[in-house]
């Protein structure tokens, strides 16, 4: 049974969650059939180890399978509508509703501040979770088109992503407690998600920002070729360490809040 | 007996801006107390602090002996609250808004429920964007008597209700305190506070400026008078009576405003063989209004 809060917040952001899980995982199945079209051009092969293509998150041959998804999918679209959904979600679930006035509404039940940003966590987490999956789902169609990739990397590969994408959320949300301002929050949160995707993309062919791609969450979940590789307990461990701050202080930050 | 409300020194800056300033304010339980002031007072923003919605930057305030910020679950529990500014979910309905809230309190007794919902005739079916403000105002009511609470804090609570809903409210508000519940409201209309409160207070500037029962402050507010008198008087020898300001003289027709003993003016007014004189007692928004103007100037302060 889910909490009260997060059942609301799913409730009202169904049609956007929906949405978003529905149109990429179009996009996914058309990417899985076009597979069979392209994985024998050598042309393809060319553009892999430019900084055009690593711009693109593209860091390895497109026409294996592993590089066909993470050209097409994991390095770019799928990151991308993971961080608008949850970075959105982030700034709207409590900066949003403070400035649209709702918040105060539910703050005056008897919830403790911090089961209130435990619970809209939570609905990020499952709004992503669906994301995931229906991607996830979408690639193992792709078995039927000569797209083969591990069962495990795929999942852990998504599984990462969604992490990801809840760091990102996570520190949105944080943001917009802080600050009481969901335009504030937008901005720092995707600020930081751009940033951390070009460090992660660039490295890979830019020596000198070599280093840091280590400061990057993109890194930690796509950027080294998880699909491919798998993804280490190390990935793991960072992303989730990285959520569980950025939660802790959206508590911290919300428990302190005055709200209108 | 515990206050339901008791506050001490409380205070809220905005920045270098002073919002409340050390409000003293205790409610006794069972009665309907009216906190009046104009716009940017501090009103919402005492009321703000009471729901632990902000922090004070000084001071305490307490309800039913319970810290309103450290014991704030077990507060709101016990308390049902109308936001001055009231905005629900969009496109939820009526009822799915009483449905969650009564689900996230627990223990709402369903038929309670529909009987207000009833009385407000509140429109449940429709998502909220599509009902006009009077209509969601309905909504809020319900979500805030909903759970039987001890006190009430509603902040404008009659904003956009027609008369008949506004009659409505008032007999609701007369059950509740019956019972032995408390109503804090915030209102401007004057009117209505005097005829539903049993104590009043009256903030002004963040600062409270009066706070008595209606009856009280209405015997420290001054009578009107209207006098005619068959050929024009010195108004002065009037405004030399303890207690007189004359507000308005037009040769035999003069306007006096009267604090305290009636009868000093009234021999000098008979000493002139007045026509005509018209008193009648002062209303509350006079009295009201008597307090904004009349307030010294060394109490202003910064508030928004």
């Amino acid at each position: 049974m889910l909490a009260d809060i997060t059942r609301l917040e799913l409730r009202l952001r169904r049609r956007s969650a929906i949405g978003y899980a529905a149109g990429l995982a179009l996009y996914t199945l058309v990417v899985v059939a076009l597979y069979p079209a392209f994985k024998n051009s050598a042309s393809l092969n060319s553009l892999s180890g430019s900084t055009a293509a690593a711009l693109f998150g593209v860091t390895g041959p497109l026409t294996s399978p592993g590089g066909w998804l993470n050209g097409n999918i994991y390095g770019n679209f799928f990151p991308l509508i993971m961080l608008l959904l949850t970075i959105g979600y982030g700034a709207a679930c409590l900066a949003g509703q403070d400035e649209d006035g709702t918040l105060a509404l539910i703050t005056a039940l008897p919830i403790r501040r911090r089961t209130i940003v435990f619970q809209k966590a939570w609905a990020m987490a499952l709004q992503a979770l669906l994301l995931a999956a229906a991607v996830t789902v979408c690639v193992f169609i792709g078995r039927g088109f000569h797209l083969t990739v591990g069962s495990g990397n795929t999942v852990a590969t998504a599984a990462a992503l969604t992490l990801m994408g809840l760091d990102f959320g996570l520190i949105t949300m944080a943001v917009g407690a802080a600050t009481g301002r969901r335009g504030t929050a937008l901005g720092i949160g995707t600020g930081l998600a751009a940033a951390s995707y070009l460090l992660s993309s660039l490295a890979a062919t830019i020596s000198a920002i070599r280093p840091g791609r280590y400061l990057s969450l993109f890194y930690w979940s796509v950027g080294n070729d998880q699909i491919s590789k798998g993804v280490s307990l190390t990935d793991f461990t960072v992303l989730i360490v990285a959520g569980l701050c950025a939660l802790f202080a959206a508590v911290a930050a919300f428990r302190q809040a005055d709200l209108n | 007996m515990t206050a339901a409300i008791e506050t001490s020194r409380l205070c809220k800056n905005y920045g270098p801006t002073r919002a409340v300033i050390d409000l003293d304010l205790v409610v006794e339980p069972g009665q309907v107390f009216g906190f009046l002031g104009p716009n940017g007072a501090g009103k919402s923003t005492t009321i703000r602090m009471l729901l632990a919605l902000q922090r004070p930057t000084g001071g305490r305030a307490a309800l039913f002996g319970l810290d309103a910020a450290a014991d704030s679950v077990e507060v709101h529990r016990r308390v049902g609250y109308l936001p001055g500014d009231l905005e629900l979910f969009p496109r939820l309905t009526g009822r799915q808004h009483i449905a969650w809230f009564a689900r996230a309190r627990s223990g709402v007794d369903g038929s309670w429920v529909k009987q207000l919902a009833d009385r407000f005739q509140v429109v449940v079916d429709r998502p909220v964007r599509e009902l006009s403000k009077g209509n969601r105002q309905k909504i809020g009511l319900v979500l805030a008597f909903m759970h039987r609470p001890e006190l009430l804090v509603l902040d404008e609570p009659t904003s956009g209700l027609d008369p008949l809903m506004q009659h409505e409210f008032e007999s609701l508000l007369r059950e509740t305190v019956t019972e032995g519940r408390t109503v804090f409201l915030s209102s401007h209309e004057l009117d209505e506070v005097q005829r539903i409160a049993d104590r009043i207070a009256i903030i002004k500037q963040g600062r409270l400026v009066a706070e008595d029962t209606v009856e009280g402050l209405r015997r420290a507010a001054p009578q009107k008078m209207e006098v005619r008198f068959p050929c024009s008087v010195d108004p002065a020898e009037l405004r030399a009576v303890k207690g007189v300001t004359v507000t308005a003289s037009d040769g035999p027709q003069v306007k006096l405003d009267v604090t305290g003993e009636i009868a000093p003016v009234l021999k000098v007014i008979a000493s002139h063989d007045p026509v005509d004189l018209i008193s009648r007692p002062p209303g509350l928004d006079e009295l009201f209004l008597g307090f904004y103007r009349d307030s010294p100037e060394g109490e202003a302060s910064h508030a928004r």
